[in-house]
């Protein structure tokens, strides 16, 4: 029973503190992201999470934009320039528009998500490449639930977590519209620990990672999130584990921290 | 027995040189070990015999070759960003087109 007091107290605390305090416009950081071969890692790309500040006639929004670029040696073998962008209530990170543009190793995809909260609607854009290169559309409606937000997003919204009031063992959910499908994904606090980083020794809090009932990011804590237990709760290393291996993700540099 | 090792090894040898020189550099250390333990293991088959077949040598060759490229290429390759124009340029067609539709988009601010 205490367990679930302790769980229920947990994302009841997180519910409560949804106020963005962690990110602010201006903030850049950069990752390498390595893939094992044959027992060792290779740094296969170069990972870039930008925030600025987006002024429309209405409003000012935060622009979350996240780019993954292939390194020199690889474009040849498997070239990656994908651009992935949020447009976010800078006090709550809500979504409002997002947009999914990659092209890997050839494959071009677009996909679009409008926001109507209101009405918990998405109206989502499909666009993908034929092979007489030119392109077709799919236009559709889905239906979200309230808290449902874009992958990018909901990343964000892991740092605002008050992960300082949480045990080892507590976990939450968030709902992610990926594909025009909902998935549940489940992140769970496992512990405090020290890392060395490209930035130095950080004392972080490990997160684990998981899809609830998906076969891409399983949940036996082969996916983790070290995140710095500090004010700014900066993803500073990755390790993940999907179908077709595993890698990593190193911090390179940080940035327009907002703390 | 011995016709198949010496097959192996080469082959072994000849991938691990192939592969050394592209950038899946890191892959290489797989046939290496196979191509090298073939050469000792030639060796050990050979020890009884005066005069040892040439393939050994050109099995550690090949094996010498491609461990020093690896290495070479290990220490010295530093990790470069492509050519991102093309990224860039998507980038600002994005970034236009969403304020277009940002100013169009009902932002209820409550959310």
């Amino acid at each position: 029973m205490k367990p679930l007091i302790v769980l229920f107290i947990f994302l009841f605390s997180l519910q409560s503190n949804a106020q963005n305090t962690t990110i602010a416009a201006g903030e850049k950081l950069v990752f390498s992201a390595s893939y094992n071969m044959s027992g060792l890692l290779t740094d296969i790309a170069e990972v870039k999470m930008e925030t600025s500040e987006v002024t429309t006639s209405k409003s000012t929004l935060l622009r979350l934009k996240c780019t993954a670029t292939s390194y020199k040696d690889w474009d040849d073998f498997f070239k990656i320039r994908d651009l992935y962008e949020s447009y976010v209530n800078p006090k709550t990170l809500t979504p409002y528009l997002y947009k999914r543009d990659i092209n890997e190793g050839g494959y071009y995809k677009f996909m679009q998500y409008k926001y109507k909260h209101s009405s918990k609607l998405v109206s989502s854009l499909k666009r993908k490449k034929n092979s007489d290169d030119t392109f077709r559309e799919e236009n559709k409606t889905v239906k979200i639930g309230a808290s449902t937000k874009d992958i990018i997003s909901t990343l964000y919204s892991i740092r605002n977590l008050d992960i300082h009031k949480a045990k080892p063992g507590d976990q939450q959910e968030f709902s992610i519209l990926f594909d025009n499908k909902e998935i549940i994904l489940i992140v769970k606090y496992i512990s405090k620990e020290t890392i060395q980083t490209k930035i130095g020794s950080k004392e972080c809090y490990k997160l684990a990672i998981a899809l609830k009932d998906h076969n891409l990011l399983k949940g036996d804590n082969s996916n983790l999130l070290w995140l710095t237990a500090d004010a700014n709760k900066i993803p500073v290393y990755a390790k993940f584990k999907i179908p077709i291996g595993n890698g990593e993700l190193n911090i390179l540099s940080a940035t327009g921290l907002k703390n | 027995m011995k016709k198949a090792i010496i097959i192996l090894g080469f082959i072994c040898a000849i991938v691990a040189v192939i592969i050394s020189v592209t950038p899946l550099y890191n892959l290489a250390f797989a046939p290496i070990i196979v191509a090298f333990l073939s050469g000792l293991f030639l060796i050990y088959l050979s020890k009884n015999e005066s005069s040892k077949p040439k393939t050994i040598q050109y099995i550690f060759l090949l094996v010498i070759i491609s461990l020093s490229l690896t290495i070479y290429k290990g220490v010295v390759n530093t990790a470069e960003v492509g050519d991102t124009e093309q990224l860039e340029q998507r980038d600002e067609e994005n970034l236009e087109d969403s304020k277009e539709i940002l100013e169009d988009l009902e932002i209820d601010e409550d959310f």
